[in-house]
């Protein structure tokens, strides 16, 4: 298998292509970001613009995530302990 | 048949090895203790530990912390290296003959008889761990190969559409082999099956060339050069290369199409099966089918194929909702490839559970047994194995499943840009390892059942 094979866009979706290695992208922030990590020397002044924009906006929803998981962590862990206290 | 009933009877007595060595892969065994709480909580509380370890691993989202990880090398050269290649094929070769000679000629008592410690002591378990503790040997030990390479080749074209298929049929081949029959108990009947492996491999290795034939058919080589995969160390003209372990898992290309994944999943499946069979639920599974008519191989092997589906499908059926859960235009059996290796630390963890204190019980004997393969003996030299020993049993099924989380998240960060991204393409991935961790512990958790109709 090569590395374009590994790709399928349907003809329906909109697509974001990598200008630099051609690879789909369902969001335009995920292109930045792919731009910023696998061709970072290459890019433009807008190009960086953009990459610092979306790996910004993705911080806060990684933030936001953490937070999340270690409530799950947390009543996870209870949940256990309640279980082991009783059975 | 008959003369498995009558072995089982007698391997009562001869528990240790007749029963253990009978299951290959399993992971059975050397687990198997009576538990004090109940099955279900035991399985939640491990289903619960790896779904807390994605997420505990999912706070690491530092890209440069998990790539200085996993490009972390070290490379030392090895003096004297083809003496030494040459020293480990004369060796490998010397194992051949000592397993068909002590096989047909060596003591009937399974736990002095050479052959059945070399090959299921020394070969299927202290090997296969050195192999994903350390690394594969067994590509140089090998000595099926050690003879192709001396041999012509007429190197007919394989086709390239078989792939790893034929590897795949032939791992589920050999341990449904391995099940049914007493390979574990007869050296007469290994030596014979040995022979007639190697018959088989060198033709094969002859029509298509070794390196095709030990590429892509061969099982066991695959098998070796998968659990090397684990390994820290891997070896090449330029001597030794460190690696921290694991890491070489979440490599591009290491599994490469649908044939490959499918034997990966083979492997975790054989592994499982191998304990299945004698669990109680087998056999209530078994008994109507076999009592409806159907022959007791073929339940057997209807009980394997059933199994393996079931995991394959699971595993694909994955990969389709990583897909849509990324929210990416790669292609499903692109992520089945990326997330297929880091199953393969879960397979070592079980081995390792299973025949760590088999290996290292029986390993005085093997090694008395080498000294002279053909003596008969009175007592049988074993190492007496702790209580406490289990603990690490359960520890190695849990470090394998740690090591497999990691992988998982190191390569979905490989993949993917966004990172919130690669955290959710994991979702249905370890949705599936906390399945297949809950029925490995279930197994595990089983009270051992002889194995019916054989």
């Amino acid at each position: 298998m090569n590395e374009q094979d590994d790709y399928h866009v349907p003809p329906t979706e909109s697509v974001y292509e990598c200008e630099y290695c051609g690879r789909p992208f369902a969001r335009e922030e995920w292109r930045a970001l792919h731009r910023g990590i696998e061709h970072a020397d290459g890019l433009d002044d807008e190009e960086v613009e953009q990459f610092r924009e979306a790996y910004g906006d993705e911080g806060e929803s990684l933030r936001l995530f953490r937070l999340k998981a270690l409530g799950v962590l947390v009543v996870l862990y209870f949940c256990l302990l309640m279980i082991y206290a009783v059975v | 048949m008959l003369r498995r009933r009558v072995v089982a009877t007698v391997a009562l007595v001869v528990a240790v090895v007749g029963r253990a060595s009978a299951h290959g892969g399993s992971l059975a065994e050397g687990v198997r203790e009576p538990l004090t709480i109940p099955t279900w909580l035991f399985l939640s509380t491990g289903g619960a530990a790896v779904g807390a370890s994605f997420l505990l691993a999912s706070f690491v989202t530092d890209r440069s912390l998990i790539g200085a990880i996993h490009d972390w090398r070290r490379s030392v050269p090895v003096p004297a290296r083809r003496a030494l290649v040459g020293v480990a094929r004369a060796l490998g070769i010397a194992g051949l003959v000592v397993v068909v000679v002590a096989g047909y000629f060596g003591p009937d008592e399974p736990r002095a008889n050479a052959a059945i410690l070399l090959v299921w002591v020394g070969w299927w378990a202290g090997l296969s761990m050195s192999a994903y503790l350390l690394g594969d040997s067994w590509a140089v030990l090998n000595p099926w190969r050690t003879v192709a390479d001396l041999l012509p080749s007429l190197d007919l074209r394989y086709p390239d559409r078989f792939g790893a298929w034929p590897s795949v049929l032939g791992l589920l081949g050999l341990v449904f082999l391995e099940v049914v029959s007493p390979l574990a108990e007869n050296a007469s009947l290994l030596a014979t099956t040995v022979l007639a492996y190697t018959v088989v491999t060198l033709l094969g290795a002859v029509l298509v060339g070794p390196d095709t034939w030990f590429g892509q058919v061969d099982p066991p080589a695959r098998v070796f050069r998968y659990y090397g995969r684990v390994a820290p160390i891997t070896a090449d003209e330029d001597g030794l290369h460190l690696r921290l372990p694991g890491t070489a898992l979440s490599e591009r290309r290491l599994v490469d199409g649908r044939d490959e994944v499918a034997f990966v999943v083979a492997l975790l499946w054989v592994t499982t099966f191998d304990g299945f069979v004698a669990t109680p639920a087998w056999g209530d599974v078994a008994r109507p089918l076999v009592r409806a008519g159907l022959p007791p191989l073929a339940t057997y092997l209807l009980g394997m194929l059933v199994g393996f589906a079931l995991f394959s499908s699971i595993y694909f059926l994955a990969a389709e909702l990583a897909r849509r859960s990324a929210d990416t235009f790669l292609t499903p059996a692109a992520l089945a490839e990326r997330f297929a290796p880091p199953l393969l630390a879960i397979v070592a963890g079980y081995h390792l559970a299973h025949y760590l204190d088999y290996f290292l019980g029986l390993a005085p004997a093997l090694a008395e047994a080498l000294v002279a393969p053909l003596a008969t003996r009175e007592a049988i030299l074993t190492l007496p194995i702790p209580g406490w020993f289990g603990g690490v049993s359960l520890a190695s099924i849990i470090v394998g499943h740690l090591l497999a989380i990691w992988v998982a998240h190191a390569a979905a960060y490989d993949l993917f840009p966004g990172r919130l991204q690669a955290i959710r393409s994991q979702y249905p991935f370890i949705a599936v390892m906390v399945v297949y961790t809950m029925t490995s512990l279930w197994v595990v958790s089983q009270p051992d059942a002889p194995l019916p109709f054989l």
